[in-house]
């Protein structure tokens, strides 16, 4: 699904690259954690993703696209297959709920019948179903961040990036939005979840990639926030973090997420 | 784009969501939309009345030119064989397609006639104070200039008159109007261009997390753009409409209510106030649709 190699970005007046030789292959259905320190470049390379910025060398290849090479007026057509949920949520406040969530439909001119019948669904999928007719400014944190994620995905994108998408939220509420990020990832989304939160990394377990400098200092498949040194359990050892509460409605581990649940969804993307 | 290529790259946004981001724009924006709104119509009223009077200057000419003559006044002196000798010149100059001989006394029928509404004009002449005149059709009525020079100064003849020559200050008067109009609109098209791109400025800002979050979910370039445009559009729609209704009413009360008694010139009539309210109106919508579009380079980067 998306193929870096080599990828460097140096920003005008830069006095370092933000990037330098990256390389990196994330399949298609993947979830990856993007770590590493403020300023290591997470969110260059997410930018790099959606052609909101050219890395300066190498090549970002997403769904089979040379991402450079896309003409100017052919990049809507790339941001529509990949979805993006920010720190700030970035939702208009003089729109409802459902009115936030059918803009991204109304927009790229989807017929009517289309946005009124997939905006509750989707509203439903991450829980705000009775939420629909409130203002951003009456919602929690969390629910902002739910409404956003359900912009990101009404279009239904075959890569979500997602910038520090818990960087707003105590704990419990990161833990929701953790499992709702999940809960799209089972629907067959490709998940790009850059993050300074620890604990949701060393609870998931996922494939793990830090940026260091700007430089790709490891790449490590079921990984935890830190370098995972090799040693045997020792006690002293946090103990992992189980992500518990699902958000209502959502099935448990195990069984078919309610994103993959509608009839409607049949090939993602 | 593999199947996402089912939702193709161009398609713009349905009317109705389109019409709800055109609509808060324009309230959003409400003092300076009205302020462009004036400037347009000012400038496209000035325009209107300048094509107007274009169409008055063709409405004279199309009146005159058939029947302006160039008169040839003759000298009490001039003796039959002159007159004929010169007739007979006359009716050989391709210039000239009709000669036609007045007596004193239909001449003075003549100037009794057009002078009717001045009695007092006509109490201080008679059929004596005035010559007998030859009067001439010419082939080209713009020509006449020609044949006062040729004829002038030749025996028996007194004077030749161009006709046309007597209207050169209400041309004059008419030309100098049209150029101040269309300078005015000239003025004013600057100005609502300056607006504009001010309007814009301010409603890229204000809309700056609409156009974020429009980029971010993969909307057109030219969806991105459409509000602006048609912001700016609908202005020049209004403007035009307020212009036209000025030429309208122009027309009624200034024409037709007050020179129409005033002036023995036939005036334009509706055809050229309507031909000019549609110039106007297509004017004031796409030059305004291009003034957005050019302020947007500068203030949308999409």
């Amino acid at each position: 699904m998306i193929v870096l190699s080599s990828v460097s970005k140096w920003y005008p007046n830069g006095a370092r690259p933000a990037l330098i030789d990256v390389s990196a292959e994330i399949g298609a259905g993947e979830f990856v954690f993007l770590v590493g320190p403020s300023g290591s470049g997470k969110s260059t390379l997410l930018r790099l993703l959606l052609r909101e910025e050219r890395a300066t060398g190498g090549r970002v290849i997403v769904a089979g696209r040379d991402v450079a090479r896309i003409p100017d007026r052919r990049v809507p057509q790339l941001r529509r297959i990949v979805g993006c949920v920010f720190q700030d949520f970035r939702l208009l406040p003089n729109r409802t709920v459902a009115a936030n969530v059918a803009f991204a439909l109304d927009v790229v001119g989807r017929p009517r019948h289309v946005v009124r019948s997939v905006v509750p669904e989707v509203l439903e999928l991450v829980g705000l179903g009775g939420k629909a007719d409130r203002y951003p400014d009456e919602l929690s944190g969390g629910e902002q961040q739910r409404v956003a994620i359900a912009r990101a995905f009404v279009g239904r994108p075959r890569v979500l990036l997602a910038d520090e998408p818990t960087g707003n939220l105590d704990p419990a509420t990161s833990t929701e939005i953790m499992s709702l990020l999940d809960a799209v990832h089972r629907a067959g989304t490709t998940v790009i979840m850059a993050t300074h939160n620890a604990s949701l990394v060393d609870a998931m377990r996922r494939r793990v990639l830090e940026l260091g400098d700007g430089a790709l200092i490891r790449d490590e498949a079921g990984g935890r926030y830190d370098q995972t040194v090799p040693q045997p359990v020792a006690p002293s050892a946090p103990p992992p973090v189980v992500v518990p509460a699902q958000p209502t409605g959502t099935a448990p581990d195990g069984e078919r997420s309610p994103w993959a649940t509608p009839a409607r969804s049949g090939p993602v993307g | 784009m593999g199947d996402a290529g089912a939702q193709r790259p161009g398609r713009l946004m349905r009317p109705g969501p389109l019409a709800s981001l055109l609509w808060t724009g324009l309230r959003r924006n409400l003092a300076m939309t009205g302020a462009v709104i004036v400037t347009i119509t000012i400038c496209l009223a000035m325009l209107g009345a300048g094509l107007l009077l274009r169409a008055q200057v063709h409405t004279i000419d199309g009146f005159l030119l058939d029947q302006i003559e160039v008169v040839v006044d003759l000298s009490d002196a001039i003796t039959p064989a002159e007159r004929s000798a010169l007739e007979a010149e006359m009716r050989r100059d391709p210039l000239i397609v009709g000669v036609r001989y007045e007596t004193k006394k239909q001449v003075y029928e003549r100037f009794r006639r057009d002078f009717r509404g001045s009695p007092d004009v006509v109490a201080g002449v008679g059929p004596e104070d005035l010559p007998a005149a030859l009067r001439l059709t010419l082939a080209d009525p713009r020509a006449s200039r020609d044949i006062v020079v040729t004829y002038t100064g030749l025996d028996g003849v007194e004077a030749v008159r161009d006709q046309r020559a007597l209207l050169d200050p209400l041309y004059r008067f008419l030309d100098a109007f049209t150029v101040g109009a269309f300078t005015l609109a000239a003025v004013q098209a600057l100005a609502s261009f300056a607006l504009i791109y001010t309007m814009i400025r301010i409603s890229a800002h204000a809309r700056r997390r609409e156009t974020a979050i429009m980029k971010l979910v993969g909307a057109s370039n030219g969806t991105i753009r459409a509000p602006f445009v048609l912001e700016s559009a609908v202005a020049g729609l209004a403007g035009g409409l307020l212009a036209a209704g000025v030429l309208v009413a122009a027309k009624i009360f200034l024409v037709d209510g007050q020179f129409a008694r005033q002036t023995m010139f036939p005036l334009f009539g509706w055809a050229a106030v309507w031909e000019s309210a549609v110039v106007v109106l297509a004017a004031g919508v796409l030059a305004a649709a291009v003034m957005a579009s050019i302020a947007l380079r500068r203030h949308l980067r999409v």
